[in-house]
């Protein structure tokens, strides 16, 4: 984030867009299966087709829409999903203040379309790239639609055959919310010095679960985990620097 | 479709989704309108990213706990072959699996 760096001005054409479309096929492929799974549970859980692919064309993210369907029962938590939603989100809030340096000499109507398609991976691809001296930021958009596309095909094929069958919990398809969002919480880098806040996070939940009024416990989780890794960061924060 | 606009469960879907899309585009574009006026520390990005793990750490937990036997061993499978394989696929598909399996020993050994 030097002055240097910044200088050079940021472009977004045609040619810039296809190179992150084509940075991100491999990527794509893998959520394309991901958005299937997202799609059979959604089917499972009652919904109907077009509040699963509203939700995989305008959220657009895996964490939040498995996390929502888990807490998807009629009357539906309003405020429960709202503050869910809010802590898998911010992240994006971080995210994209990251790209502002990179993104803020562009027409606004491309800035938003650039960050309307951002995704954890497309974001750390194009962001490694810009530190590289990129400037394009058809590489973030590119790679943001290629994996938008996969999602939302996904979700497509899954809907159509999840509600097919009957006894799903036969197959396993009853557990596959709960093995997306596992894989996502310890599949990602090792981060040993998460243990605590996730232990943290896990036995609070699990009082509120049984303690508080319904659905709490995710807001709970949520604060008890973020409360614990800014309180006992001295893990991380050996890490960061080295 | 008409049918589930009308239906007072449909109303509360439409009104559930539109909020999280606008807290999904909200949080995306925030970022950008944000960033000239408000400096993000360290601690602020920490509490964040701790936040992001730890609601799904908060919604998997009672999923396990109170699960049968065959969510609890598709948990344990899942998670410990995507951290040993690092591969999700293959970790979600070994996950279901297994629950399945265990689901078809338990309802034969049971008789």
């Amino acid at each position: 984030m030097t002055s240097s760096l910044e200088s050079a001005a940021a472009i977004l054409d045609r040619p810039g867009t296809w190179r992150g479309v084509r940075q991100m096929l491999p990527l794509a492929a893998f959520t394309v299966a991901f958005g299937l799974a997202f799609g059979v549970a959604a089917a499972q859980k009652g919904l109907h087709g077009w509040e699963a692919m509203l939700m995989s064309a305008l959220m657009f993210s895996g964490p939040s829409q498995f996390a929502v369907l888990e807490l998807w029962a009629f009357p539906l938590p309003l405020l429960a999903l709202a503050l869910t939603t809010m802590a898998i989100h911010t992240r994006h809030l971080l995210m994209s203040a990251a790209l502002h340096p990179w993104l803020h000499s562009l027409p606004k109507r491309q800035q938003f379309a650039a960050v309307f398609f951002l995704t954890d991976s497309s974001w750390a691809m194009a962001l490694g790239e810009y530190q590289r001296g990129e400037r394009n930021v058809g590489l973030l958009l590119g790679g943001g639609i290629a994996l938008w596309l996969a999602w939302v095909v996904g979700s497509g094929i899954g809907l159509m055959f999840g509600g097919r069958l009957a006894e799903p919990e036969r197959y396993g398809l009853d557990v596959i919310m709960l093995c997306f969002l596992l894989v996502i919480v310890v599949g990602g880098v090792p981060r040993r010095d998460m243990l605590l806040p996730w232990g943290a996070a896990a036995l609070s939940a699990l009082l509120a679960y049984y303690w508080l009024p319904p659905y709490l416990h995710v807001v709970v989780g949520a604060l008890v985990g973020g409360g614990v890794a800014v309180l006992w960061p001295a893990a991380s924060a050996r890490r960061a620097a080295s | 479709m008409m049918g589930a606009f009308a239906s007072a469960s449909g109303v509360a879907s439409l009104v559930a989704i539109i909020m999280m899309i606008m807290i999904a585009l909200v949080s995306r574009i925030g970022g950008l309108l944000i960033m000239s006026r408000v400096p993000i520390g360290p601690k602020v990005r920490r509490f964040v990213d701790a936040m992001a793990t730890s609601v799904l750490i908060a919604v998997i937990t009672p999923m396990i706990v109170d699960g049968d036997g065959g969510a609890r061993v598709a948990a344990l499978v899942a998670g410990a072959v995507a951290i040993w394989l690092r591969s999700p696929l293959v970790a979600i598909a070994l996950g279901m699996i297994s629950a399945a399996l265990w689901r078809f020993v338990m309802a034969t050994g049971g008789g």
